[in-house]
């Protein structure tokens, strides 16, 4: 039942000698390999440990906390401890190989934290995902370190960055902002870093960076200043407010510019002062105060009420300084007795003294040195009379005694003084009140209202009452004769002679003689200006009139009866003279005469007595500019004649009588006289219409 | 027969001048080297056996050391990341009062892992020494660490479904680290090791104990 298994055919296996031995344990030697092998190239991989010691280690953590550069990580927190003593937070960071040689002693590190400033939020990203460290060198390959003293802010200026490195100080009055952003037409340019007060305690000074892109904007003569804040004016135009920007307004921030061209291109290191105003900053190019000033001691034995910080210190009435400080001194050694003298301090800008070469508090020492010497001293002057504030000036006195400036130990050097111009200014204007006070005012006033008395007695004088109707009296007699037919008649005449030379002229001009046309016309207007020359000085005469008349009216009078009368009498005689009654006769003859002669030629009309025509018209021309010669003539005469009856009436006395002829030639004169200014007036006026007949 | 209760001598195939093929079991000869049904290599006892258990348990030990200083599970939480390894992550589990999951954590990715190690040293080395350890219970041993083997991956399923589940981006994901992979080589690596070894090795050492024990 048993089933034998059926013959196999048996096939030998090959032997494997060592095979099935070496085989198998190939696989935990290549695992060794590889372990081995990533053992080292994790190792090898592995960059070297800096230490950066922080004074505090915010939100340090190690094996979390990393270490970046250009926001990009190249290493890793390690390990965080104390430095010796407790002092410092050391923070060892694992560096990337690749980067780890470019970590060179010019390094620098910083925390990277959630910041809150009126620049803005920065690192916000950090709230998250927590603090790292950010590290920034050059991209050269320098002296190796692995310790570093890391900072808790970033730098202003890193490692490697382009751009123009400058400094600021501030003026007297000037302030600074921590990392106050430099502006430019309203663009961020640059920044400011951390301000830092100088050791002397003057000012502060900080780093500042202008961006590489703007740096062509700065040059030696650019001036920077503040623009925190803001300024608010209130004008015709209303209220105003003007700051550069939200963030200035709240940080603060300073802006520049370069107010005259020319300057040398800013070298990196160069510092720049920061103004409080723009006025003030381009005031400064001219008063550059880059050095530091000069400072002495003066020693004034005088009463110095008014002389106060800040006042000025002049040299020949040019302000070199000011007054830094005052103080009393006591110093029986020096000055053998025990009184307070006063000590004042000064401080003088060199740049102010025009110095040679080297401007700066040495040179300066020296010159004043040297013209102490020649007797340069110093004195107490007023600098205001009416706040008796004073000054201190610096002049040169001749025959001074001998004396140097001093200087012993670490004081500062004393500039010796001389007599102070106070009390004489003082004394000055004491004599002047005085003076006033010594005027005899009560008398003058006695006399004055004594005058007055008299005059109001003379005034309310009955008799002086009555002159003016007697004055107009005579007035209006002068006026009739002005009046009379022969006078009146002159316009017409010179009319009618007017409107014939308009016809004979429109007659020539048909005729096609206007050169000999032109010539008649010279003679014509020559006649006109004569005429207007004569009518010029009957202003004159009415003028005289009136001050005449006015005279009349305000007279005082003293009697001088005899002289008036003789006048009028001599007044009589002239305006009856025959001359006088001839004058507006021979106008009129002369004019009669061209008319006739234009009437003549009109009627006449031949072409061929044109030229005679014209000679007579010349002629008619220039008689009538003759007798208007004579009209100044005539005025001149009646000016003299009013100027004596003015004279006249200054004597006159209601008491005498009165010549009724010289009243009514008085009358008559005057009405002549209005009816001339009449004609000359409308001559004036309108002088072609002597011409043109309208 | 005598054989029923506790077998005083064990006759093994190959005292018996057989061999049994292991892939269809069907007996053979002892010359006989290969199975004429199968076709598969015949032989008694497998004399490299041992070597390959050793050097494959070597590579598994290997692997072992970076899975537990490597982390397991790199979690992401919104800003975040955590990494632990497999003892950290269930110290920290215990220490927020999850005894639990911790002890699992720690039976299963430690106590098994290196419960392994242990038995199949065990069981190498006990084929070499004459007598000791009962076979019964070493075969035991071994048939329990060869059926515990393919159990030991689940620590990486763990970090497989975590891994495929929570990817929500940005606001969490995990995904698995370095000791995952070098876990999983080990537990592979300690696999084939349990299964190179030559469990008929466990009689030889029984009968040579007989033996000595029959002759003495």
């Amino acid at each position: 039942m048993v089933e034998t298994p059926p013959k196999v055919e048996i096939e030998k296996t090959r032997k494997r000698g060592f095979s099935a031995i070496a085989l198998v344990w190939i696989i935990p030697v290549l695992a060794l390999f590889v372990a081995f092998g990533v053992a080292w190239q994790s190792y090898n991989a592995r960059g070297p440990v800096i230490v950066v010691t922080f004074t505090d280690g915010s939100g340090i953590a190690a094996g979390e906390t990393k270490l970046k550069y250009r926001d990009i990580e190249v290493g890793e927190v390690e390990e965080v401890g104390f430095s010796e003593g407790l002092g410092e937070v050391e923070v060892h960071i694992r560096l990337k190989k690749d980067i780890a040689e470019y970590v060179d002693e010019s390094s620098v590190f910083w925390i990277i934290q959630p910041e809150v400033t009126a620049q803005g939020i920065s690192g916000l990203s950090t709230v998250l995902s927590g603090v790292y460290i950010e590290g920034s060198w050059d991209n050269e390959i320098g002296t190796a370190s692995t310790r570093f003293k890391g900072s808790d802010v970033a730098p202003l200026i890193k490692p490697g960055d382009s751009g123009l490195q400058i400094a600021f100080r501030t003026t007297t009055n000037g302030s600074l902002t921590d990392n106050a952003p430099i502006m430019f037409r309203g663009i961020q340019v640059g920044q400011v870093g951390r301000a830092q007060i100088a050791r002397s305690g003057a000012f502060a000074i900080t780093e500042g960076l202008i961006y590489e892109e703007h740096r062509h904007l700065v040059n030696s003569s650019t001036r920077f200043w503040e623009t925190s804040g803001f300024t608010v004016s209130i004008g015709p135009t209303g209220a105003d407010i003007d700051f550069s920007s939200l963030a200035t307004l709240v940080g603060g921030g300073i802006t520049f510019d370069t107010f005259v061209s020319g300057g040398d291109d800013a070298r990196d290191g160069e510092v720049f002062e920061v103004f409080e105003d723009k006025e003030t900053a381009r005031n400064s190019l001219f008063t550059t105060s880059e050095v530091d000033p000069l400072k002495l001691s003066i020693i004034f034995d005088e009463n110095v009420s008014g002389l106060t910080v800040d006042a000025p210190v002049e040299l020949s009435g040019f302000r070199i300084g000011s007054v830094e400080s005052l103080s009393g001194i006591v110093d029986f050694n020096q000055f053998g007795d025990s009184r307070v003298r006063l000590n004042v301090i000064i401080s003088i800008q060199p740049a102010r003294l025009g110095l040679p070469g080297d401007v700066s508090a040495a040179a300066a020492l020296t010159l004043i040195q040297d013209r102490v010497v020649n007797g340069l001293r110093a004195r107490l002057a007023s600098a205001s009379l009416l706040t008796g504030g004073l000054k201190v000036e610096l002049v040169e006195v001749e025959d001074a005694p001998l004396a140097r400036l001093t200087q012993t130990g670490l004081d500062l050097p004393i500039m010796p003084t001389t007599k102070s111009e106070t009390s004489d200014a003082a004394a000055t204007v004491e004599g002047v009140f005085t003076r006033i006070n010594n005027l005899p005012i009560e008398e003058l006033l006695n006399s004055a209202i004594n005058v007055m008395n008299s005059a109001e007695t003379l005034m309310s004088n009955g008799d002086l009452q009555k002159v003016p109707g007697d004055v107009s009296t005579l007035l209006s007699d002068i006026s009739n004769i002005v009046t009379s037919e022969d006078v009146k008649n002159i316009p017409v005449a010179l009319n009618a002679t007017l409107t014939r030379v308009e016809g004979l002229v429109a007659e020539l001009e048909r005729q096609r003689i206007a050169e000999v046309l032109g010539k008649t016309l010279t003679s014509a207007s020559e006649a006109a200006d004569a005429v207007t020359s004569s009518v010029a000085g009957v202003p004159e005469l009415v003028a005289e009139i009136q001050t005449v008349a006015a005279k009349a009216a305000t007279l005082e009078f003293d009697v001088l009866i005899k002289e008036l009368t003789s006048l009028t009498s001599s007044a009589e005689a002239l305006v009856s003279s025959p001359e006088t009654a001839q004058l507006p006769v021979a106008l009129a003859g002369a004019l009669d005469q061209l008319n006739a002669t234009l009437k003549e030629l009109r009627e006449g009309g031949a072409v061929q007595n044109v030229n005679q025509t014209l000679a007579s018209a010349r002629t008619a021309a220039d008689s009538i500019a003759v007798s208007a010669r004579d009209l100044p003539q005539v005025i001149t005469r009646l000016n003299g004649l009013f100027a004596q009856a003015g004279r006249t009436i200054e004597g006159f006395n209601q008491g005498d009588e009165l010549s009724r002829s010289a009243q009514s030639a008085l009358r008559d004169i005057q009405q002549a006289a209005k009816a001339l200014e009449k004609l000359a007036r409308t001559i004036e006026r309108n002088p072609n219409s002597l011409l043109l007949g309208r | 027969m005598e054989l029923v209760g506790t077998p005083k001598k064990t006759v093994t195939a190959r005292a018996a001048g057989l061999v049994a093929c292991t892939r269809c079991a069907r007996a053979w000869p002892l010359e006989t080297e290969v199975c004429g049904r199968c076709g598969a290599k015949l032989i008694s006892r497998d004399v490299n056996s041992l070597q390959r258990v050793w050097a494959l348990w070597l590579v598994g030990l290997m692997c072992y050391v970076p899975a537990n200083l490597y982390p397991m599970l790199r979690t992401q939480q919104l800003f975040s990341v955590d990494e632990s390894t497999i003892i950290g992550g269930a110290v920290e589990l215990a220490q927020h009062g999850a005894f639990g999951i911790a002890t699992i954590i720690l039976v299963a990715s430690v106590v098994i892992p290196l419960g392994k190690f242990w038995a199949i040293a065990f069981l190498a080395l006990s084929v070499r020494e004459k007598g000791g350890y009962a076979s019964r219970h070493r075969l035991l041993m071994y048939e329990v660490v060869e059926y515990i083997g393919r159990w030991s991956m689940i620590d990486i399923f763990v970090v497989a479904i975590l891994s495929a589940l929570v990817q929500l981006q940005g606001l969490a994901s995990i995904t698995p680290g370095p000791a995952a992979f070098f876990f999983a080589l080990s537990v592979i690596f300690t696999m084939l090791s349990a299964q190179s070894f030559d469990p008929r090795m466990i009689w030889d050492a029984q009968a040579d104990t007989d033996e000595a024990s029959g002759n003495g």
